[in-house]
């Protein structure tokens, strides 16, 4: 199977489909475009209900602390605050007599810390009040007295697991350690999980290598940075039932989590999924939708939460940092011998991360691999997801370190690579990292760098997941179609769907509606996030409108009395194979289909789960650096990836330069730091830096369709790979500038600057 | 201290209440129900709330209401004149400026205020002038694609050369109530 490589500029493929054109592989506008560029988009800090109150948090000012007293009164007595909860107001709430209810309620008894409990990082919900305003909310926060004692933090994953640490959660129990490597202990602490895997025998391997090389690199955690903040509108109605309107990549995951954590009966919550301002893993509820149904079960009126930038920071999922530890070795023939990574993932107080360290591996032949890997706790918020879960961090390990060795092997890293990677059924790992090659001019790159200039390359991987999906499909009596199903828009997929059922039922796709329902109306569908929505809600679409197509065929063959086989769907009508005269338009079968015996014509379609195959992104960076002051600039960015189909090519170029720049960033400039005291230190975009217009230049996208079978039309799951490359990309493109090779990001300019004298270099 | 003023918002007198301390970006979106304008942080740092006053694009975050009366404020509901977009709203939808769209309304803003002062920007130029709205979605090429293509448009227009189709989706360049439904959500009130 060869891949085709497709060219892509923002202006192809823009034909009108009026003339049998296919409607996939169009770079139509968003269908939500014409809102969002008129300011009519309803985001959910754009509701207002009438008769809303606002909700405000009472934070904890310690990382790590034991409660001693909490007292509300003050506040509770406001003229116009109309709810306090804590976890007093909680327990009272729900007078638990027997202890079977006393399980089935732990979770909403831990959503704030009990008076000699403890808190556990900065920035923790201690109690929330509901007021007229945004203002008096804030004010009665204020007003609540918490008396604590503090006790030391711990911060540093390092530190964390030795013995004598202090611990984050009282009740984690030691667990059996390593007895080798670079946290070898009889015994760790503070460990929230772990992943050991072993493919061959890496000691077997490391004998056979002529050299060995290990590093140890570490990556700070950091936050999506969504410009909308996490924002909820909840509200209760006199039996109890449950509405909220919410900022979330999954309706129907946040109902099962309310449900789930407030004992709610789901039939009893409704939620309806605003226009999302961005997300990126970390929308999936639990951050403020919870507490915000908690409020207006008390104050029995909206109630309004809107985080500020800051909480965003202090209290919200951001990506783990880590510490990985990788050793490799190779032949002089260059191949791989074996490979083995040691990782702690700081998971704050929650877990999740580890699993990813088996993707140090990377998409290379290594027989010989093993991986031991840990959560651990820290006085940190837990962490989310960030566009592919753990796959900067552990590219950043994998890919930098190849880079380094082909540094000092003397042998080319795109070579080497390309000479060392898998193949396989429908995967393109070859053919996509050629392809940014090719567009970068990687073999002649020499030639076109000056002093103080570098390049480097890097390649992730990432397979997307699938979950179940469901959707309708009408066609209406003008012929119009229509698509409504419970799909969270997240990366322009109501595009994508419209387009799919376009191309399906042979009608332009500006003749395509779409609108998400409730999770009341709405069939189920699983959230946005994981890469699964094209694959998985795509088939279902797919599948609606073929069930659809075959009304309409049915109803044509009857009108025009010939068999359906004889007919053919395309331009908005249906006509006789070879007999451009008999036909029937679309919008005519709209409208006989409603005298007809079956009906409107309704197609539905479901899909619940096929094997999805894997994707690879590769980007190529030059980058040039200021010896006097260590700042580091982007001169030339280009990206690949396979997409498998692309079905709409403008979107899937923003999806891979979006999550381009995300990952480069993370090497770049993003860090969330956190004080000796355990204080987050950097919570505001002041300090906690972005990439602006002018920390990026353009970027070249090229685009492999390597189609896969089982998605609709062959798609792949596209929206997070583009982040896996970056870091480990940027930080080898600096290393072939400087000489020098950071193992630490971001590469701050003190940073670099550090580097370089420590090492002597320039 | 309550007190009474007057807002012009996109030509139209806005009388309102507010506090002396009531910002700009509050009483449009609270009190005026222009919600157009988003709050990413209210520190002046991303740019989300641009509106314009008397042309001049200010972060409304950081504006207090009291001080904008007797201004022309436009937001970005006011930047469309009837059902003809701005060649900057239409540049970023055929363009793909735009994503998830909470950044958009303060990128238009700010890129027709660029563009009225300085109509020939370079590609340069137009990232210098975006640096204060932050985009998480983009990467900011097609945006930077969008302003460009918007600019040579308007220059088009100035030179009365005819326009550049730029091939929109026919669907969406009707009447602005067109049912583009992926943004709204049935259940709202
Ligand atoms: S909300 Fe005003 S600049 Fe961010
Ligand atoms: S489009 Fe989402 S922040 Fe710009």
């Amino acid at each position: 199977m060869t891949a085709t490589e497709t060219k892509t500029t923002t202006t192809n493929g823009r034909t009108d489909g009026a003339n049998g054109v296919h409607q996939i592989g169009r770079s139509v506008p968003r269908i939500d475009a014409l809102d969002k560029v008129t300011g009519r988009a309803q985001y959910t800090a754009d509701l207002h209900l009438p008769g809303t109150c606002y909700g405000a948090f009472l934070r904890s000012p310690h990382a790590h602390a034991r409660v001693v007293s909490i007292d509300t009164s003050e506040a509770e007595r406001m003229p116009g605050v109309v709810a306090v909860i804590s976890a007093a107001s909680i327990a009272r709430d729900l007078a638990i007599v027997v202890e079977e209810e006393m399980h089935a309620a732990r979770r909403v008894l831990s959503l704030f810390p009990n008076v000699g409990g403890k808190v556990t990082y900065h920035g923790q919900k201690i109690a929330a009040v509901a007021a007229a305003t945004k203002e008096l909310a804030e004010e009665a926060c204020e007003r609540i007295k918490v008396e604590y004692e503090v006790l030391p933090p711990v911060i540093d994953v390092r530190e964390a697991v030795k013995e004598g640490a202090p611990l984050v959660h009282d009740e984690t129990k030691p667990v059996d350690g390593l007895d080798h490597g670079p946290f070898a202990a009889p015994t760790l602490f503070n460990i929230a999980g772990q992943n050991h895997r072993n493919e061959g025998d890496v000691d077997a391997g490391f004998r056979e290598a002529d050299r060995i090389f290990e590093d140890t690199y570490v990556i700070p955690r950091a936050h999506q940075t969504y410009i909308e903040p996490q924002s909820t509108v909840a509200d209760v109605a006199r039996d109890g039932s449950v509405t909220v309107w919410t900022s979330t990549q999954g309706h129907f995951a946040v109902r099962s989590n309310l449900a789930n954590s407030l004992r709610i009966p789901l039939s009893k919550i409704n939620v309806i999924g605003m226009t999302i301002g961005g997300g990126f893993g970390a929308k999936f509820g639990g951050i403020v939708d919870t507490y915000c149904v908690l409020l207006a079960q008390k104050a029995r009126r909206p109630v309004k939460i809107i985080y500020t930038r800051e909480e965003e920071f202090l209290d919200a999922k951001p990506a783990p940092g880590a510490v990985i530890t990788v050793k490799t070795g190779v032949k002089e023939d260059g191949t791989i011998t074996a490979r083995q990574a040691w990782a702690l993932w700081d998971t704050g107080v929650g877990s999740g991360g580890c699993y990813a360290t088996n993707r140090v591996k990377g998409v290379y032949k290594i027989e010989h691999f093993k991986v031991d890997a840990y959560d651990v706790h820290t006085n940190k918020p837990a962490p989310g997801a960030y566009r592919a879960p753990g796959a900067p961090q552990a590219t950043f390990a994998g890919e930098t370190q190849l880079n380094r060795i082909c540094a000092a092997m003397g042998w080319d890293p795109v070579e080497f690579r390309l000479k060392n990677m898998r193949e396989g059924d429908q995967i393109a790992f070859k053919e996509t990292l050629q392809a940014v090659a090719d567009r970068a001019g990687w073999a002649k790159r020499q030639s076109k760098t000056g002093p103080n200039e570098g390049w480097g390359v890097a390649v992730g991987e990432w397979t997307n997941g699938a979950g179940p999906a469901s959707a309708v499909v009408s066609v209406h009596e003008d012929g119009k179609v229509h698509v409504f199903y419970g799909l969270m828009d997240l990366t322009g997929t109501d595009t994508a769907m419209a387009q799919i059922a376009a191309e399906v039922l042979g009608v332009r796709y500006e003749d395509v509606t779409v609108s998400r329902g409730d999770t009341n109306s709405a069939p189920f569908g699983t959230a946005s996030g994981g890469s699964v929505v094209t694959f998985s809600f795509g088939n279902a679409v797919k599948r609606a409108a073929e069930d659809a197509k075959k009304r309409l065929l049915e109803l044509a063959a009857d009108h025009l009395e010939v068999a359906v086989e004889d007919l053919e769907l395309a331009n908005g009508r249906v006509s006789v194979k070879g007999n451009d005269e008999s036909l029937v338009t679309v919008a005519q079968l709209g409208q006989m289909a409603l005298r007809s015996k079956g009906g409107p014509i309704v197609g539905h379609g479901s899909f619940a789960s096929e094997p999805s195959a894997t994707t690879t992104a590769a980007q190529i960076v030059k980058v040039s650096f200021d010896p006097d002051t260590g700042q580091v600039r982007l001169r030339k960015l280009y990206g690949s990836l396979d997409v498998g189909k692309a079905l709409n090519p403008m979107a899937c170029e923003g999806q891979m330069e979006g999550g381009l720049v995300q990952g480069f960033a993370w090497g770049l400039m993003e860090q969330m730091r956190y004080a000796e005291d355990g204080r987050n230190w950097n919570p505001g975009l002041l300090d906690y830096r972005v990439p602006t217009t002018l920390d990026f230049p353009d970027i070249e996208s090229v685009m492999v369709e390597m189609p896969t079978k089982n998605g609709p039309f062959g798609v792949k799951g596209i929206g997070e790979p583009p982040i896996a490359p970056g870091v480990a990309c940027l930080v080898s493109a600096v290393a072939d500038a400087t000489g020098v090779w950071i193992n630490e990001v971001p590469l701050t300019p003190e940073r670099v600057l550090h580097a370089i004298k420590a090492n002597g270099k320039k | 201290m309550r007190q009474l003023i007057e807002l012009n918002v996109n030509g139209e007198v806005y009388p309102i209440d507010v506090e002396g301390r009531t910002r700009l970006l509050d009483a449009l979106r609270d009190k005026c129900l222009l919600t157009g304008a988003k709050e990413g942080c209210s520190t002046g740092d991303c740019g989300a709330c641009t509106v314009l006053l008397d042309s001049m694009p200010v972060t409304s975050c950081l504006v207090l209401a009291a001080s904008a009366v007797g201004k022309q404020i436009t937001t970005i509901e006011g930047v469309a004149k009837g059902e003809a977009l701005h060649p900057v709203q239409r540049a970023f939808m055929d363009l793909g400026g735009l994503q998830c769209g909470i950044c958009t309304p303060g990128m238009i803003m700010t890129s027709i205020a660029l563009l009225e002062e300085n109509p020939n920007a370079t590609r340069d130029e137009i990232r210098y002038g975006l640096q204060g709205n932050l985009c998480r979605c983009t990467g900011y090429d097609k945006i930077v694609d969008a302003v460009q293509a918007a600019a040579h448009e308007m220059d088009g227009r100035r030179r009365g050369t005819p326009r550049v189709e730029t091939g929109g989706n026919p669907a969406m360049a009707g009447p602005l109530q067109a049912d583009t439904t992926g943004g709204r959500s049935p259940g709202a009130r």
